[in-house]
């Protein structure tokens, strides 16, 4: 089969990629947008339109967001640009050449599985935060957003007692969604330090700037309290137990240690850039110390350390949804320029207002990254038969043992233990590597670095690997 | 453990280790056991462990199934087809286990 | 700079350099390990993991003794390895084919191993041919492909887990008060008495011998001391699968499954310099020889790629020297770092602290070169 080309090819329909594509066919380019989900809106807006038409209460309980995102899909789904969901993305050569995956079986025959392209968009979002505790490998112990992926695009939710436990605004937001839906919380188990507001007040006026995200919060916070949910504050460790399943959760708070029974326990810490094809680029990459993650190095159009290849949206920096959206814009405006679609001033016309927006949408962020910076106490597991590679099942103590041994960088550990090498690749691992590796040797994870990154980013068959164009 | 709200969507029954699940076009392989009340989905390949679904979003791995005789398919991104046979995925076998 | 004393450095962290080193540590002497910064090419952590004799030593008969004689001391070697760091290195002596497609790629095979036999000076070398239907009966737990002709079958060949390997070496030389530096890059040697001072930007070190295991860099340090060793880098691939029942208990050039079930493809021969990228193109004809031979995989799912540098001569066999003109200073390079390893940590300690000959093993010095 012939490989199709493209002017830019955009990876991931959530509001960073669909912005960049209603843009850039605005500005005439040819476009393709390949996405791993089966719906557009990305994790924040998964199966909106579904949601919209056959679950129309529901998707008015959502919010304002969700009726203008709405409006979003829509202008994406008219805007002319190829769409392809489903598919997930192995590998990106050089040349542009993107290599792709239908997730269905029996779909392989149905369209080209390599697109070439003159320009490419990672617009792929955030994945959370892995938050390594005792027992967290146990059926029942499950990410913060599962759970709203699960009601969004399924129309299923918990059943029994729910404890949920982390730090961050969506925590609080999915806590109170599933109270909504009639969930029974049995415990809240915060833990943000209690000083952080105090340490995030000073942002507080730039905050006013968006005054709907602090009422938006302060309206979560105050069903929280109204509903009855327990709150435990100045949680010190948490632990999941069980055999089979999940049936207590086990920690110690300021008031000493108590153990709740439990059907699930959902865990946040946060949410980080998912790096994983921009490492695989090999784009250049920075430590940002008050998250603690990786993002790749961007200029102001977001355009990476590698010819060809920008940035929109979370997988930047997590910015959230609004943020994003203006990116995928200003990253479309970009490329019309690079492609001799647009005037280098037209370009700039067009951003001005955009930026504007953009200022103001990002005003609120000091303050919230600073009222959930992430703990250090955390990520890097205090209990040393902790797992912190679930595919390998390999532990905190391991690592630590390995790295005295004079693995000092994530791949001589992983190359010693196999911590990464199983078929998560190193998504679920990577960033607690690093953390452990650099507490054990005392420096920062900005020195330690990241696991190497290669193809296939996901899973292939040999079958589909020979039969690739 | 989960439960369904009211289903929207053409029905479709899949197979999963001998029984009979009822779900609805457009949900992935994961909801679908999800939602009806199925909660092991793995043994860890290294020792065994059980496991089940972690991110629902293709980052963890967590969810692998058998499907249609495929091992280790990533269920949260493939979505249910009627007629389905799915199983637990089960650590593979190897004469050395116990040192493994 | 202050220096640091000890009787022997080892300048490689490679799986030479630190076989060595646990082998003098060993032998009695005192051992610091210098490594380079990591973001390097080790060409010990894109192994496939063989302990390999059939195809080795074309050309130079005592290279495919010295094999022979380190496969056969693989078992005794890695039982006290185990034994001593409590580690599993999954050493298995399974015998390894060469497995031919096509009568023509037969053809070579067979007169291939007549050479080998016809050079050997004592009978050891023990390759057969078998038919395809023979080889079939040894693997009753997967299918050929229909174009397998037949295979060549050495009872020496082996596997082994090469990343446990490196890792068990490491522990092993801890475990005996071995000094490991990692993020030591030399940048100069020099002669220091009747021994040798080698200069880090961190630290300086002195000892009586020294022993350069350093890959690619081997030329480089090799010079300081007055020694030629040419060496020059070659690109292999290597994929790796999901794990999967044991299916194919054996050892062969391209394909091996390691004892977790993943099987492994490899590895390309490409000159492309100093880097370790891989690409779709290559990996797809290692995969299409593979899926050739066994079809049966196509479903296998692939999970990692890898790539490293082979470190080799110009002939491809190995160097080991004595530097003549700094005596005690020693240089050695091959790229049979794993089926070597039970004689670079048994044996090698005897000639670079107490000086023992073995036999003609002049013919590795690299003098060979200057003809």
């Amino acid at each position: 089969m012939q490989v199709p080309e493209y002017d830019l090819i955009i990876i991931g329909s959530g509001p960073a990629g669909m912005a960049a594509a209603v843009t850039s066919r605005g500005q005439g380019l040819k476009v393709l947008v390949l996405d791993e989900q089966p719906t557009a809106g990305g994790q924040i807006y998964r199966n909106i339109e579904h949601l919209e038409l056959h679950r129309n209460p529901e998707f008015k309980k959502l919010g304002r967001d969700y009726s203008e995102a709405s409006g979003l899909v829509k202008r994406f789904k008219n805007c002319g640009a190829d769409y392809l969901s489903g598919m997930t993305v192995w590998q990106i050569e050089k040349e542009l050449v993107v290599r792709v995956v239908h997730n269905s079986p029996g779909q392989d025959k149905k369209s080209p599985l390599s697109f070439k392209a003159k320009k490419i968009l990672i617009a792929v979002g955030a994945m959370e935060r892995p938050m390594p505790i005792p027992g967290w490998t146990l059926p029942g112990v499950m990410a913060c957003t599962a759970v709203d992926v699960l009601y969004k695009s399924a129309g299923i939710v918990p059943k029994g007692t729910v404890v949920l436990a982390g730090a961050g605004p969506l925590l609080l937001l999915i806590a109170t969604r599933l109270l909504d839906a009639g969930v029974k919380i049995s415990a809240l188990l915060n833990t943000n330090p209690q000083n952080a507001l105090l340490k995030a007040l000073p942002h507080l006026p730039s905050a006013l700037r968006t005054p709907e995200y602090l009422v938006k919060g302060a309206g979560m916070l105050l069903k929280l309290r109204t509903s009855g949910v327990p709150i435990h504050f100045g949680i010190r460790s948490i632990e999941a137990q069980g055999k089979e399943n999940l049936n207590r959760v086990r920690f110690v708070s300021s008031k000493g240690t108590q153990t709740v029974d439990a059907d699930l326990l959902l865990l946040h810490q946060g949410v980080v850039p998912n790096v994983q094809i921009t490492r695989l680029l090999g784009c250049e990459h920075q430590w940002y110390e008050s998250q603690r993650y990786w993002e790749p190095v961007l200029d102001e159009w977001g355009n990476t350390s590698v010819p060809g290849i920008a940035v929109a949206g979370d997988c930047g920096r997590v910015s959230g949804s609004k943020v994003s959206e203006l990116s995928g814009h200003i990253a479309a405006l970009e490329t019309a320029r690079a492609l001799g679609a647009l005037s280098e001033s037209k370009r700039d016309e067009q951003a001005s207002s955009i930026r504007a927006e953009l200022k103001k949408q990002q005003a609120s962020r000091p303050f919230l990254d600073t009222l959930f910076e992430p703990q250090k106490s955390w990520i890097v597991p205090e209990d040393e038969a902790t797992m912190v590679c679930r595919c390998e099942e390999v532990d905190v103590g391991e690592i630590r043992n390995t790295v005295r041994l004079g693995a000092h960088s994530p791949d001589r550990v992983k190359a010693m233990i196999r911590s990464g090498m199983g078929f998560c690749q190193g998504r679920m691992c990577a960033l607690t590597l690093s953390e452990i590796i650099a507490d054990e040797l005392k420096i920062s994870p900005a020195d330690v670095g990241y696991l190497r990154v290669r193809s296939p980013i996901k899973p292939v068959t040999l079958g589909q690997l020979v039969s690739s164009e | 453990m989960f439960k369904k709200l009211p289903q929207n969507g053409e029905k479709v029954s899949i197979d999963f280790e001998g029984k009979r699940l009822e779900t609805v076009t457009g949900q992935t392989v994961a909801a679908a056991l999800l939602g009806s009340g199925e909660m092991l989905f793995r043994e860890s390949a290294v020792t065994g462990q059980p496991r089940s679904v972690y991110c629902m979003m293709g980052v963890c791995f967590e969810c692998l199934l058998e499907i249609d005789g495929k091992p280790n398919q990533q269920s949260c991104m493939i979505l249910v087809q009627e007629g389905m046979k799915i199983r637990r995925q089960q650590r593979p076998i190897m004469e050395n286990h116990a040192s493994a | 700079m202050n220096s640091i004393q000890t009787d022997t450095i080892v300048i490689g962290g490679g799986i030479i350099g630190v076989s060595l080193a646990y082998g003098l540590i060993k032998h009695g002497s005192s051992v610091i390990l210098l490594d380079r910064e990591d973001q390097n090419l080790t060409a010990s952590r894109a192994n496939f993991g063989l302990v390999w004799v059939q195809s080795k030593g074309y050309g130079m008969p005592r290279y495919a003794e010295w094999c022979i004689e380190a496969t056969d001391h693989w078992p005794v070697f890695s039982e006290s390895l185990e034994e001593e760091t409590g580690s599993k290195l999954n050493y298995e002596n399974t015998g390894g084919f060469e497995i031919c497609l096509g009568e023509e790629e037969l053809a070579a095979r067979v007169k291939f191993i007549e050479d080998m036999r016809m050079q050997s000076r004592n009978g050891q070398y023990e390759v057969s041919m078998l038919s395809r239907d023979e080889l079939q009966k040894m693997l009753p737990k997967i299918a050929l492909g229909n174009d397998v002709s037949g295979a060549s079958f050495c009872r020496h060949d082996g596997i082994v887990d090469p990343l446990n390997l490196l890792r068990t070496f490491y522990q092993g030389f801890q475990k005996r008060g071995g000094d490991y530096r990692p993020g030591h890059w030399v940048e100069d040697i020099q002669k220091d008495g009747s021994g040798f001072l080698v200069k880090t930007p961190k630290q300086h070190f002195r000892a009586q011998k020294l022993v350069i295991a350093s890959g690619l860099a081997t030329t480089k340090l090799s010079n300081m001391v007055g020694m030629a060793v040419p060496v020059s880098p070659q690109k292999g691939q290597v994929l790796v699968t999901e794990r999967t029942s044991k299916l194919f208990p054996f050892a062969t050039g391209g394909i091996r499954q390691n004892a977790n079930g993943n099987f492994m493809f490899g590895a390309s021969h490409e000159d492309t310099g100093i880097e370790i990228g891989t690409s779709t193109d290559i990996l797809k004809v290692l995969v299409s020889r593979a899926l050739r031979i066994f079809p049966v995989l196509e479903n296998l799912q692939l999970v990692r790629t890898w790539a490293g540098l082979r470190v080799l001569t110009p002939d491809q066999k190995p160097v080991y020297c004595e530097s003549e003109e700094f005596p005690g200073a020693f240089a050695v390079t091959s790229h049979s770092g794993v089926s070597l390893a039970s004689l670079h940590s048994d044996k090698l300690p005897e000639w670079i602290l107490e000086g023992k000959i073995f036999p003609d093993f002049d013919v590795f010095h690299p003098r060979r070169f200057n003809v």
